[in-house]
């Protein structure tokens, strides 16, 4: 396996607001991140962090710039195989939980699972096992409107985990709790990083967190800073 | 399971569209039974008029009240070339219409057929028919002698001994005819010449005539049943009698009374075609307008299970899937209420002879996948659209 997990090159993005409005959002950003990291992107609102988060993470594409993910140059990927890169190399925690309201805990963890190729047995005992972990072995069958913040937050990051991604892309993964459950998320993923040697990129605005993080990257105004 | 779960998100808005596809499905079982029913009277009937070639008096109706066709002319007609064998019929209702209870009645009602048993005439394509007890009247049978048809059988509660009253003269049942689900089962077969004098009597004209010897009985045929000889063309044989008789009689050649039937069918089938069609449109709309209203309710999801790695194919294929239960479910719902109308009125009419609706297991089993073809149709163009989100405007949602 490659030492480096992403590598982009150049990364540019832009929006057209109107004819003459074109937004710069990413200017040519750069970034690496070897395997086992544990890095935050931290910067002001505005300054791309999302934007490049998606376009790390595959649901966007640059207008300019190369990116390799795991060893595989995604920059030409069609969007009929990103599908596929987003199961099996990328997991994702947003700030939100964006769980599935209709299905259990379990059964958000079992989909991606799903989306990753798992058989339906081997899927199930995995994600039993995750949840296990993660501290929610009673709160399996519980629907996200049941569980609290935290509790919902361990569901997307055993979600993450299903497919053994080759990086963790966190969206402000603390953004919506608070600060003593916000310790404890970042605690269970620098546990993961240290420990099972997973590999973490998070984007964040809160110094905290980011002082939490091995690696630090500031971008401004769509550069790195 | 998920699908069902998320139909049942909104239970009001599924029930609501759901009980769209239940009255679409229910029109078109309804509709389409009783044009299936039709259709299987005509074609009994097409198998019939197809065997022979029917020649009636001028100005006579399909029941034979008015014109005769005299015993010359049916003798005549018997003499000319190609014609195998002629049979003299005669028919009339069983019971006059009552004026102040007039009812619509769908189906045969019931209808004396005095057949000429001594001639030797068979139908081509109708040679016997079946019964479910005792026998058919034959050459033997004595003129107080009918069998009847199954209707007829079931509404007076007739076995095979029973004595039955026809227009104030009694007779005895020796047989009842096994289910065409055509004409026959409203019939009550009988000699010709009992039948002959039932008509003059129930016709003052025809009775004041015969009174006074000016109206031979023999003379008394409601219609003439030709048979052609073996390698002669009946079309051939009929226009000969056309030819001949065209004056005093109507020829109804096989080939041409087939293309009559056949058109009568088209319009029935265009009937289900049609109430198939209300149906079609009605659910697929209100399906479309569902599952639309739906997938942008879901926006944020189909973006979530994109990001983690769904298929725009399994996400179309969930929504498509989902609108095929919809689909699915109405017309199970739609097809029970059909299927319990058309029985229960059925079950009521039956003793009339007047079963107006057919259920026949393969159109049950056709409706049902219908629906769901329905459902997946319209669930197609939406899911289509949710397959196509893109994910970051879908997670922008958040």
């Amino acid at each position: 396996m490659p030492n480096i997990v992403v590598k982009a090159k150049g990364i540019k993005k832009s929006y057209k607001m109107s004819k003459q409005n074109i937004v710069c959002a990413l200017c040519g950003v750069d970034i690496e991140v070897k395997k086992g990291d544990f890095s935050a992107i931290i910067g002001p609102s505005g300054c791309g962090k999302s934007t490049l988060m998606h376009i790390l993470g595959l649901l966007d594409r640059p207008d300019e710039g190369t990116l390799e993910i795991d060893g595989v140059d995604m920059t030409k990927l069609p969007e009929k195989r990103a599908y596929k890169m987003r199961a099996k190399k990328i997991g994702f925690i947003f700030q939100g939980f964006n769980l599935i309201p209709t299905l259990t805990a379990l059964e958000n963890v079992v989909l991606a699972g799903k989306y990753g190729g798992m058989n339906k047995t081997a899927r199930t005992k995995r994600a039993k096992e995750l949840l296990a972990m993660l501290g929610l072995p009673e709160r399996m069958n519980h629907k996200p409107s049941e569980l609290s913040g935290g509790q919902q937050q361990r569901v997307a990051i055993a979600r993450a985990l299903m497919n053994d991604p080759a990086i963790i892309l966190a969206d402000e993964p603390t953004g919506e709790l608070d600060t003593k459950t916000s310790m404890e998320i970042m605690d269970i993923l620098k546990k993961l990083n240290k420990e099972d040697e997973k590999t973490f990129l998070i984007v964040t605005h809160n110094m905290e967190v980011a002082e939490a993080c091995k690696k630090i990257i500031k971008l401004r105004d769509g550069k790195n800073a | 399971m998920e699908i069902l779960r998320n139909m049942w998100r909104r239970k009001f808005r599924t029930a609501l569209t759901i009980f769209g596809i239940v009255i679409g499905i229910f029109a078109f079982t309804v509709m389409g039974s009783m044009a299936l029913k039709l259709n299987k009277m005509i074609s009994g009937g097409k198998r019939y008029v197809t065997g022979q070639i029917t020649v009636s008096p001028k100005g006579a109706s399909y029941d034979s009240s008015g014109g005769t066709l005299p015993l010359d002319t049916i003798n005549k007609i018997s003499e000319i070339e190609g014609v195998d064998k002629v049979s003299a019929l005669v028919s009339l209702l069983a019971t006059d219409p009552d004026p102040d209870n007039a009812s619509v009645n769908m189906g045969q009602p019931p209808t004396i057929y005095g057949g000429d048993n001594s001639s030797d005439f068979k139908n081509r394509n109708w040679e016997t028919m079946d019964m479910r007890e005792g026998r058919m009247l034959d050459k033997n049978s004595k003129d107080d002698e009918v069998a009847v048809g199954v209707n007829i059988a079931t509404d007076k509660k007739l076995h095979v001994g029973d004595m039955f009253n026809i227009r104030g003269r009694d007779f005895k049942v020796v047989g009842v005819v096994a289910k065409t689900m055509t004409g026959p089962d409203s019939y009550i077969f009988m000699n010709i010449k009992p039948a002959r004098e039932l008509l003059i009597a129930s016709n003052p004209f025809m009775k004041s005539l015969s009174a006074s010897g000016r109206l031979k009985t023999e003379d008394v045929n409601s219609s003439l049943a030709v048979s052609w000889k073996n390698g002669a063309d009946s079309e051939k044989v009929a226009a000969a009698i056309k030819d001949k008789f065209g004056k005093e009689v109507t020829v109804m050649s096989p080939v041409k009374m087939g293309e009559m039937i056949d058109k009568a069918s088209a319009t029935f089938n265009a009937i289900i075609l049609g109430s198939a069609m209300l149906a079609l449109i009605v659910g697929l709309f209100s399906i479309v307008n569902t599952m639309v209203m739906s997938i942008s309710e879901r926006t944020k999801e189909i973006g979530i299970k994109k990001a983690i790695g769904a298929s725009p194919s399994s996400i179309a294929w969930e929504y498509t899937l989902e609108a095929g239960i919809i689909g699915l479910i109405g017309g199970a719902i739609g097809l029970g209420l059909g299927v319990l109308v058309a029985t229960l009125v059925n079950n009521k009419m039956a003793s009339k002879g007047a079963e107006i609706f057919l259920l026949e297991p393969s159109f049950i089993v056709g409706v049902i996948v219908f629906s769901f073809i329905v459902g997946i149709i319209a669930g197609v163009i939406p899911a289509m659209r949710a397959s196509k989100l893109k994910v970051v405007e879908a997670i922008r949602e958040l």
